[in-house]
């Protein structure tokens, strides 16, 4: 028989298992990697985790809801591109200005939540109205969003976005970048949505059971177009940090973070099968792939070793997650 | 009533002739251009200028875009041959894996001319290219000179941001400007490479080497769209125009826009005009089977040098090296002003 005590430390440890694994790791790489242990490179790790935690937190979201989301990276481009479009100077940028100039943020960000709600609120129509399978409905947003990207752009860049915007990527509070914090803040908000409001704790209902969800009288279908709307309002707000770090936008802005995105969610402990995941984990899964890709920039490693070890932990992360099941059905 | 009705009746053909006659006049045929994808400006402004350039010798153009995906191009490629086009551009995603279809197009009597990737792997009609080696060559040139200008000698260290490392291209370049560097023992170069050509890649591997190696003295990008983020990284560093010295290749608009603002030094351009416009002036040999003779021609004021290679007719237009200096010049394809002189047929 476990004492309470110990069952509650094994719970502790099994709850935030990647955090563990981030520490040890980049323990091991301050150590082994030669200027790997700075306050700037740790820096660095944050930043370039904004868009893909960004992107994962609407991802977690429908997958711990149930279902799935692949169009999430194209949206990123296209809100990217629509802010390039808009308020860049240089390239296809029409350079648009505003009076006072501080009003560029909040007009952008609306901008780009905007374009992403929409494809969002596009997918869950042919999902929840139309009972069209989400993973065929996305991965058709994904290809056209790639498309409308192209065709808006004409394959051309958006470059030269404004001080005002840019000041973002720049200016730092506490060694990381504004654009990390806004990564941050929203993990936190969502995570706090997801575990303390009704909302959250009924999407987990739903990724665990919908048909008991919609016995209990919990709308399942509203709750289910809500979360498709927040994942692309989210990849909105993710393309939005990628134009404001890249100073505009390229027809290949992005490409390849949706398969960061679901390896960080499993890494995270987001159970595929829905009802299960937290986002802070999610975050720790993400500052672990950019921890590891940062070291590998660092040494001499080939780029290749990134995608090979990024493919062996999304592997040993789905073994952790069934250790970690059957772990807990011995303490119960 | 019946001369009304022959005159509405003639009028109409004459109408309908008229309509129909200057395309009929104009069209020597169809010809398919194989692009390997528009994400980038570089092939975005190929399709552009293989279009006018092929119009302007009596061709229509039609493009079919890869999204840099080999299988789809060797799809799009079978379904070409079954067309029976005048002719197919081909720039190839993969130079090797190309090879059957390039052949299976040539064993069906459609000539097949090669646009920027070279294939040395078979035969073809044409092959018309700027030298992604030769590229790396004239990189190394400037850098050469830049370091001596900051350093007082050729030393110092270099950080080479290459493009996605499955791609033929940027190896290519690497290996010219390696080659070229190996003379200078006392320069450091650390290669990295833009995983799938993806600009935000490229911002990373510039922020987390300028941390680990502050004494970086030159970023060498392999596309200028990887030089606008590598700008937002050393701007985010601090770092203000002329700290860290930047080069990059292709010669895309923005890494023009970059020059004139200071950021970046020099833009190796890949002279995109010059190379269409050398399809086009032996496009009618070509199509026709006619021989083409070694030597040397002026592709839109260029010395292009034609020679007979073992993967057939191959020219080679130099790429140039742009600075501030001449960054307004109109034939520089990143300044977006297709050639307006139309081009001639080589007699």
């Amino acid at each position: 028989m476990v004492s309470p005590r110990r069952r509650a430390a094994i719970e502790l440890v099994l709850d935030n298992l990647v955090w563990f694994i981030l520490a040890v790791v980049l323990a091991i790489f301050s150590i082994a990697v030669p200027n790997y242990f700075q306050i700037g490179i740790f820096a660095n790790i944050v930043e370039q985790s904004t868009f893909v935690a960004t992107l994962s937190i609407g991802l977690s979201l429908l997958i711990i809801a149930g279902y799935m989301d692949l169009s999430i990276e194209s949206v990123m481009a296209l809100a990217a591109m629509v802010v390039g479009i808009l308020f860049a100077k240089s390239g296809v940028g029409i350079g648009l200005t505003l009076d006072p100039e501080w009003l560029i943020v909040p007009a952008s960000l609306v901008i780009a939540l905007a374009v992403g709600a929409l494809v969002g609120a596009s997918n869950a129509f042919f999902v929840v109205r139309l009972r069209m399978n989400a993973f065929i409905v996305t991965l058709a947003a994904y290809i056209w969003g790639r498309g409308l990207v192209v065709a808006l752009s004409g394959g051309r860049s958006a470059q030269e976005l404004p001080p005002a915007l840019r000041f973002l990527a720049i200016e730092r509070f506490l060694s990381f970048p504004l654009i990390a914090w806004v990564s941050i803040v929203a993990t936190l908000a969502f995570a706090f949505i997801l575990n303390k409001t009704p909302f959250g704790r009924h999407l987990l209902l739903i990724g665990g059971n919908a048909q008991a969800a919609y016995r209990a009288g919990i709308n399942v279908d509203r709750l289910t177009a809500i979360t498709f709307v927040i994942a692309g309002a989210m990849a909105g707000l993710a393309g939005w940090l990628l134009a404001i770090r890249t100073s505009g936008a390229t027809a290949n802005l992005g490409v390849g973070m949706l398969f960061q995105a679901f390896a960080a969610v499993v890494i995270g402990g987001v159970s595929l099968k829905g009802g299960v995941g937290s986002l802070t984990g999610v975050y720790a899964g993400v500052l672990l792939l950019a921890s590891i890709q940062t070291a590998i920039n660092l040494m001499g490693l080939p780029a290749h070793f990134t995608q090979l070890i990024q493919g062996g932990m999304v592997l040993v992360a789905v073994l952790l997650d069934t250790v970690k099941l059957s772990i807990r059905k011995k303490l119960i | 009533m019946k001369r009304l009705i022959a005159s509405l009746a003639g009028a109409a053909a004459l109408t309908v002739a008229t309509l129909l006659s200057p395309a009929l006049a104009a069209s020597k045929g169809t010809i398919y251009y194989m692009v390997p994808t528009l994400l980038d400006e570089f092939q975005t402004g190929s399709v552009t200028a293989i279009t006018k350039f092929m119009g302007d010798v009596g061709y229509d153009v039609k493009a079919l875009n890869a999204d840099n995906k080999t299988d789809v191009q060797q799809g799009q490629m079978n379904d070409v041959i079954a067309l029976k086009p005048s002719a197919i551009i081909l720039a190839a995603v993969d130079f090797d894996a190309l090879k059957p279809q390039v052949e299976a197009a040539r064993a069906a009597g459609i000539p097949v001319m090669i646009f920027d990737r070279q294939i040395t792997a078979t035969k073809s009609d044409l092959t018309s290219v700027a030298g992604t080696v030769e590229i790396g060559y004239v990189a190394a040139d400037q850098i050469q000179r830049l370091l001596k200008e900051k350093n007082g000698a050729v030393k110092g260290k270099v950080l080479q941001v290459l493009g996605d490392p499955g791609d033929p291209y940027t190896l290519d370049i690497q290996k010219g400007f390696e080659e070229k560097m190996k003379a200078f023992p006392d320069v450091t170069i650390i290669s990295k490479p833009a995983m799938q050509w993806e600009a935000s890649n490229a911002g990373s591997i510039v922020a987390d080497q300028i941390l680990a190696n502050p004494d970086i003295d030159l970023v060498f990008v392999h596309a200028a769209h990887l030089a606008v983020a590598a700008v937002a990284s050393l701007e985010a560093a601090g770092k203000k125009p002329g700290d860290v010295l930047l080069v990059s290749s292709n010669g895309a608009p923005v890494g023009l826009d970059l020059i004139r603002k200071g950021w970046e030094q020099v833009e190796v351009e890949q002279p995109l005009f010059a190379q269409a416009a050398a399809l086009a002036m032996f496009a009618d040999k070509v199509v026709n089977k006619q021989e083409l003779k070694p030597g040397r021609y002026d592709v839109l004021g260029l010395e292009g040098t034609l020679t007979n290679e073992a993967w057939g007719p191959n020219i080679k237009l130099p790429g140039a090296a742009i600075t501030k200096d001449n960054v307004d010049d109109p034939k520089f394809w990143g300044n977006m002003k297709t050639p307006e002189t139309p081009v001639k047929s080589v007699e």
